[in-house]
């Protein structure tokens, strides 16, 4: 039964799809930083991964050709995409924030501030590193891009982070740093 | 020390807090960062910073139209095309064989509810047509966008068996998109172009509709998002703070036309993003389905 088999196949790639929607969600966000445009973007590319489902020949890559699709909506609709150096402001809109606000949310949105005024190469490359986990090799591949220059953006792009989240860094997440001082 | 330094470059420190360095190679890398207190610093911070980098989008800001809905709808949307197209077929087989008597009053009656429905419809997309007839002060005036906006809201189609409506058919729960275009920089139209945005998007959040605003800028409407120019930019902070569907696009090729020039380094208010052209997103949102009002 071809045809069978071919709806149960195309029905768990959908179910895949939708699971994996969280996750391309988080990352477009942090790529773009706007909730909208976040969303636009994975449901483009959903909707190109399930026009072009049947590229994918193995299942185990499906995570890392969803991302490339992701990449490539993203670069389509930022083409000419400047760096996001107005940075100040947002720090200043951040500012307008109520006292009431945790100490986690100011770090939260201090880390988000940071990495939209990271370059776009490098912002991709953090996020992918860090937020999905994936290797060198596989970010090289979904940013198309050589891995060399995936190791560079790496490097420069948390060095950046690390000058402008210093003061988080040392407050930061408390039981992270109780742990390293008594080691 | 040097030799050191060069095998414990900032690139292999990251390569290994990632987990990216062979095994062997690791556990000898290991044992000499753990006994330098420099390096162990240095590693010890890049942890840190992936830690931060996870807890800064654990939890990002819930989409405005909720996950989920838009790919079942796409699905839905999917599932009533095939059905459709089925229901197409079968009508014209069905009508090339059989003739039946009665099947021609109500085919003189359709038309005239088909078109009442399709007109309906595709009013969503009527003041972009208008436009060209529209008054000389291309304002939109809130009333007529929100006689446009009810109604995905509260006209839910009813099934149509004719597949050319059902083309046009605008699902109850779908997201209406809206595209507003400024090119201008006079200041009373641009603020009663904000008041117009606000409108619509209060009609909106009102009606618990599912919507999407963009506002894009290009030529001189661009002075609206830049921070040297802007008379509105508190309120185009408000406005973006209280409704995650407002989006505000600036033209790439304009910002880029201005430091060609006149020598202008454009800096825009927060929360505004740039796409490459004005005129490109215009056809492409079109394309995807927006209405479109120039203001």
């Amino acid at each position: 039964m071809d045809l069978l088999d071919f709806f149960l196949r195309s029905r768990e790639a959908e179910r895949a799809l939708e699971q994996a929607r969280t996750r391309l969600y988080r990352v477009a966000y942090a790529w773009c930083h706007n909730a909208a445009l976040a969303e636009d973007l994975v449901q483009e590319t959903l909707t190109k991964a399930l026009r072009k489902s049947s590229q994918l020949r193995d299942p185990k890559a499906r995570d890392a050709w969803l991302f490339t699709i992701l990449a490539n909506c993203f670069r389509d609709h930022f083409r000419k995409q400047r760096d996001m150096d107005d940075i100040d402001e947002i720090e200043i809109s951040h500012e307008t924030t109520p006292e009431s606000e945790s100490s986690r949310a100011e770090i939260v949105s201090m880390v988000r501030a940071t990495i939209a005024r990271l370059p776009e190469g490098q912002r991709q490359v953090v996020t992918l590193v860090d937020l999905e986990g994936f290797s060198y090799v596989e970010v090289a591949q979904i940013l198309e891009v050589p891995i060399g220059t995936i190791m560079s953006r790496l490097c420069r792009a948390r060095n950046a982070m690390k000058v402008i989240l210093q003061p988080a860094m040392q407050q930061g997440p408390a039981t992270s740093r109780a742990i390293r001082r008594i080691k | 020390m040097n030799n050191k330094e060069i095998k414990f470059s900032d690139e292999f420190l990251n390569a290994f807090v990632d987990n990216q360095i062979a095994a062997e190679e690791k556990s000898s890398a290991y044992s000499e960062i753990s006994q330098d207190e420099s390096l162990n610093r240095q590693v010890c911070e890049l942890r840190k910073l992936h830690d931060l980098v996870q807890l800064a989008y654990r939890d990002p800001p819930a989409p405005p139209a909720r996950a989920g809905a838009s790919l079942n709808s796409h699905q839905a949307r999917l599932r009533f095309g095939v059905a459709a197209s089925v229901l197409l077929t079968l009508g014209i087989v069905l009508g090339s064989q059989i003739r039946m008597p009665s099947t021609s009053p109500s085919a003189t009656a359709a038309p005239d509810t088909a078109a009442q429905h399709v007109a309906k419809n595709i009013s969503l997309i009527k003041p972009f047509q208008a436009k060209a007839a529209a008054p000389a002060d291309g304002k939109v005036r809130v009333a007529s966008l929100q006689s446009m906006a009810v109604i995905p809201a509260t006209e839910a189609p009813e099934p149509v068996p004719e597949p050319a409506i059902v083309q046009n058919e605008v699902p109850h729960n779908a997201t209406t998109k809206v595209l507003v275009h400024l090119a201008r920089d006079d200041a009373d139209q641009l603020s009663q172009a904000l008041d117009d945005i606000e409108g619509l998007l209060k009609h909106y959040s009102k009606a618990r509709q599912s919507a999407r605003v963009e506002v894009v800028v290009n030529g001189k409407g661009l002075e609206l998002v830049r921070t040297d120019t802007s008379l509105f930019a508190a309120r185009i902070q408000r406005l973006q703070r209280e409704y995650d569907n407002l989006t505000f696009a600036a033209c790439q090729n304009t910002i880029d036309r201005l430091a060609r020039e006149q020598g202008i380094v454009v800096r825009l208010l927060p929360g505004v993003i740039t796409i490459d052209s004005g005129m490109a997103e215009i056809m492409r949102r079109q394309n995807q389905g927006w209405a479109y009002l120039q203001v």
